[in-house]
């Protein structure tokens, strides 16, 4: 199993390493608030003063201030990091700056409550561990028979589509795509925990790692080999945390939803009895298409609707548009969210699309918010959702 | 000089949330592309009183009549990817960041041009155009951070200035508003000029018309010469074949590239040429024009094979930086003509260590920068003599009738090699009358008094430091 040592950077080290190009100057909360402090290499300079041995502790408690306010806007979109021509794990380092503001006491009330809640009630909103699975019950499904059952394929609902009233019908339709395709799978239920995707955001790694063991040991019992899910964070965890904290223990395959439809798609298994027919734009969620390089299933999926009227955002795949909803940003700036999405809504009000399919609940919800202050007439699905529609025949 | 409260007082009540003056943003706005070490800081005062960012141009002409008011030196900074201190305060004061002011894009198809704000990044501005069908007609190789303000406010040039010259040629109208708090449009040329290369010294830019082209696709063509005789050589007959771009690099720089992206160029003096191409026949006329030029300057044709996907590369230049702990770097315009021997003499400093790549700027002169690679950090001593080592090349080159590629902090003083005689005549006069109190971005494009020994100017400080600490 890694270690903390294994799990940290050098954030030090990171930072001297900046050449100071400023291609980062794409960071999306940078581009809302403008001021240098909150640009990513401006950031790595003040890790270097917060680190720096000649300078006096009145200075350093005034750039840990700006330090820990400007790590905590990060959305964790990963643009940054991606368009970083000398390849510095900037992820990492705003991770690890977090938890030194953890240390240093300085989260702010709500952080530290939604890191209390995960901690004491294995998901994000606080609710009872019984409630996990109550979807089901709401949308009139009985997964009695699919619970904590021997399956070499689990489906990993997540909080957000577990608890969240918003987010109800991907739990559903992941579910019925599953059952269309005849496929044997499991769920956890009350012995799923949260992904631990917002602990390890908040720099969290011994609390993070006990919910990865939790999770790893449940799949193991039930003698799991793949895990899909329908979240992106949930996606990013296990694809690119798991192993890291838990190393080659981790040895459980990955696949997002639209890869599993996309791959019953190719093997027949799913057939399209609904030619959707309104426009059709798809939102790559950071998480998704940055994080783990995932952006050719979703539109293959989409690809499959005959006739489709499919239009591409203006910034797609590797260049998409964060909606701002990442990295706890809402818990820290709600204001700045939706600074942040309006770019966002504008892309999708200039492709003209009736629905905007996503792939992630964090983004949904944002998008969703977004389309409503500007009343819009567009539908915001999971993609999820859509192969549901596309197969069941549900308009 | 620190503000004083009251003036401090001014300053906040004018721009609220848009003045900061704690340590942290003042240290963290103190430098630019270049880290200069701590012991520079006997030359220049680098930290502001503070940083604000105005959003409009009436918060900008405000805080202009403020500074003329108190005498508060006043330092534009935009995206901050130059390395000759233009944005870095010399006398303190308050540094403006252009960022705040309010984005505006507006394309004029018709007209073919493109009216914007000077903080976009140029990059973003090209992503929209390209959007439309238009794209940029020159733009900096530091496309993916650099902003529009920044790149005429230093004079720049950049990919496409061999066939669209440089950021003075894509201005069609500038509004400025003057250190006087005036705000006015600039059309002619005569007054354009004045503003570009100028540093933010006669005022702040608040919006820009730029000329705009239809998007034409690009293709590669490569060759190679044994020599900068022959490169010079090169250089000339290719620009007659009126390229988008051509793009060169020394046999040091070569062996990086190659290591850095798996090419297998030969490890030659390599020249890249891009031309806007729309149709194969096109292709084919231009590949034959291009061989037989290259032929008779002497050079080999580099197989189209080995530069696949080489403009990919162009704008990655630091991606080279990755395997180093420290860099240095300066950049200077050179005649083809009188340059060959100086670029021979360079290529052969510091142990043939010395990194070149070039852009030709137009059909005779070429700006070059020149990198220096270190596999340890350099120490403060190491790194300032390192730093004056490559100043003292671009004076040299100013001897074959070359010049710094912009003023900034580092070459005040050498506007009138720069831009002429008769321009710097101008630029002088026009200065005293839009900034008779000297607040706008002082120690820029005119040599300030060394701070260290005020009987000198910085230009002759540092010209006897590069000449005697080495």
């Amino acid at each position: 199993m890694s270690s903390l040592q294994g799990w940290q950077v050098d954030v030090l080290d990171v930072a001297q390493k900046c050449v100071y190009c400023g291609y980062c100057s794409l960071c999306p909360t940078y581009k809302e608030l403008k001021w240098e402090v909150n640009h990513p290499r401006g950031i790595l300079d003040q890790i270097k003063l917060y680190y720096s041995e000649e300078i006096k502790d009145k200075l350093r408690n005034d750039v840990s201030k700006q330090l820990f306010e400007s790590v905590f806007l990060c959305t964790a979109c990963r643009a940054c990091e991606d368009i970083c021509i000398v390849d510095l794990p900037l992820l990492k380092v705003w991770e690890q700056i977090r938890q030194e503001a953890f240390k240093r006491g300085r989260w702010n009330p709500k952080l530290l409550s939604l890191y209390n809640r995960v901690k004491d009630f294995f998901n994000i909103f606080g609710l009872p561990t019984e409630e996990r699975v109550s979807w089901a019950a709401l949308s009139g499904m009985n997964m009695s028979r699919r619970t904590q059952k021997k399956a070499p394929l689990a489906y990993f609902v997540g909080c957000q589509a577990s608890y969240s009233g918003k987010m109800g019908s991907i739990a559903e339709s992941v579910v019925k795509i599953l059952r269309k395709a005849k496929l044997n799978f499991t769920i956890l239920g009350t012995e799923e925990r949260c992904c631990g995707s917002p602990i390890f955001l908040a720099g969290g790694f011994s609390v993070g790692k006990t919910f990865a063991k939790h999770n790893l040991d449940q799949f193991k019992k039930l003698g799991v080999k793949k895990v899909v899910t329908a979240c992106a964070g949930c996606y990013r965890a296990f694809k690119i945390v798991y192993p890291r904290v838990l190393g080659e223990e981790w040895d459980i395959e990955v696949v997002h939803i639209s890869e599993l439809a996309n791959e019953l798609f190719e093997e027949k298994k799913l057939k399209v009895i609904n030619p959707i027919k309104e426009k059709i734009t798809f939102k790559d969620p950071c998480e998704l298409v940055r994080h783990c390089g995932l952006s050719d299933a979703p539109r293959e999926v989409i690809k499959n609707i005959p006739n489709v009227r499919y239009e591409e955002l203006p910034s797609n795949r590797e260049e998409s548009l964060c909606c701002g909803g990442g990295g706890l940003l809402k818990l820290n700036d709600e204001e700045l969210v939706g600074q942040v999405n309006s770019h966002l809504i504008s892309e999708i009000q200039y492709s003209e699309a009736n629905i905007v399919v996503n792939g992630c609940p964090t983004c949904l919800d944002t998008i969703q918010q977004g389309i409503k202050q500007r009343e819009m007439d567009v539908e915001v699905i999971d993609i999820a959702e859509l192969v549901s529609r596309m197969v069941e025949g549900k308009k | 000089m620190t503000l004083k409260n009251k003036v401090r007082t001014k300053f906040v009540r004018h721009l609220g949330k848009g003045f900061r003056d704690d340590e942290t943003t003042i240290r963290i706005y103190s430098r630019d592309l270049a880290d200069l070490p701590p012991i520079t800081r006997l030359f220049y005062n680098n930290t502001a009183d503070a940083v604000v960012l105005p959003s409009t141009t009436e918060e900008v002409k405000k805080l202009y009549e403020l500074a003329t008011e108190n005498k508060v030196p006043v330092t534009p900074r935009s995206g901050g990817t130059a390395g000759f201190g233009g944005c870095v305060t010399y006398k303190r004061g308050i540094i403006v960041d252009v960022k705040g002011l309010e984005s505006e894009l507006l394309i004029e198809p018709f007209d073919q041009s493109v009216l914007v704000s000077p903080a976009t990044v140029i990059s973003e501005l090209q992503r929209k155009l390209n959007l439309q069908g238009f794209s940029l007609c020159s733009y900096p190789s530091s496309f993916h951070s650099a902003t529009i303000g920044g790149w005429i406010a230093h004079g720049g040039y950049g990919v496409g200035s061999a066939k669209y010259g440089g950021a003075l040629d894509q201005i069609l109208a500038l509004d400025v508003v003057l250190p006087t708090g005036e705000i006015k449009k600039i059309t002619e040329k005569e007054d354009l000029e004045l503003f570009v290369g100028s540093n933010g010294t006669l005022g702040l830019i608040t919006r820009i018309q730029l000329k705009i082209k239809f998007d034409i696709p690009l293709k590669q063509f490569g060759c190679t010469f044994d020599s900068p005789l022959q490169l010079a050589k090169g250089l000339k007959e290719i620009s007659e074949i009126d390229p988008y771009s051509i793009w060169f690099f020394n046999p040091k720089h070569v062996e990086e590239i190659n290591q850095s992206f798996g090419y297998s160029l030969p490890e030659r003096y390599v020249i890249i040429v891009s031309k806007e191409i729309s149709y194969e026949e096109e292709e084919n006329e231009f590949n034959l024009s291009f061989n037989q030029t290259v032929r008779n300057a002497g050079g080999q044709i580099l197989d189209r094979r080995y530069i696949i996907n080489i403009w990919n590369i162009r704008f990655k230049t630091f991606a080279m930086l990755k395997e180093y702990k420290d860099y240095l770097t300066n950049e200077i315009i050179l005649p083809i003509e009188t340059s060959s021997k100086y670029l021979q003499k360079l290529s052969s400093k510091i142990d043939g260590q010395i990194h070149l790549e070039g852009e030709m700027i137009g059909k005779t002169h070429y700006s070059l920068l020149m990198f220096l690679y270190f596999e340890e950090k350099l120490g403060p001593f190491k790194k300032l003599r390192v730093n004056l080592d490559l100043y003292k090349n671009v004076l040299k080159g100013i001897k074959v009738k070359g010049y710094p590629y912009t003023t900034g902090l580092w070459f005040s003083g050498y506007y009138q090699a720069i831009f002429g005689k008769e321009r710097y005549k101008k630029y002088k006069e026009f200065k005293k009358i839009v900034d008779p109190k000297g607040i706008s971005n002082p120690g820029k494009v005119i040599p300030p008094r060394f701070k260290l020994f005020p009987v000198i100017s910085l230009k002759t400080a540092l010209k006897l430091a590069s000449r005697f600490m080495l």
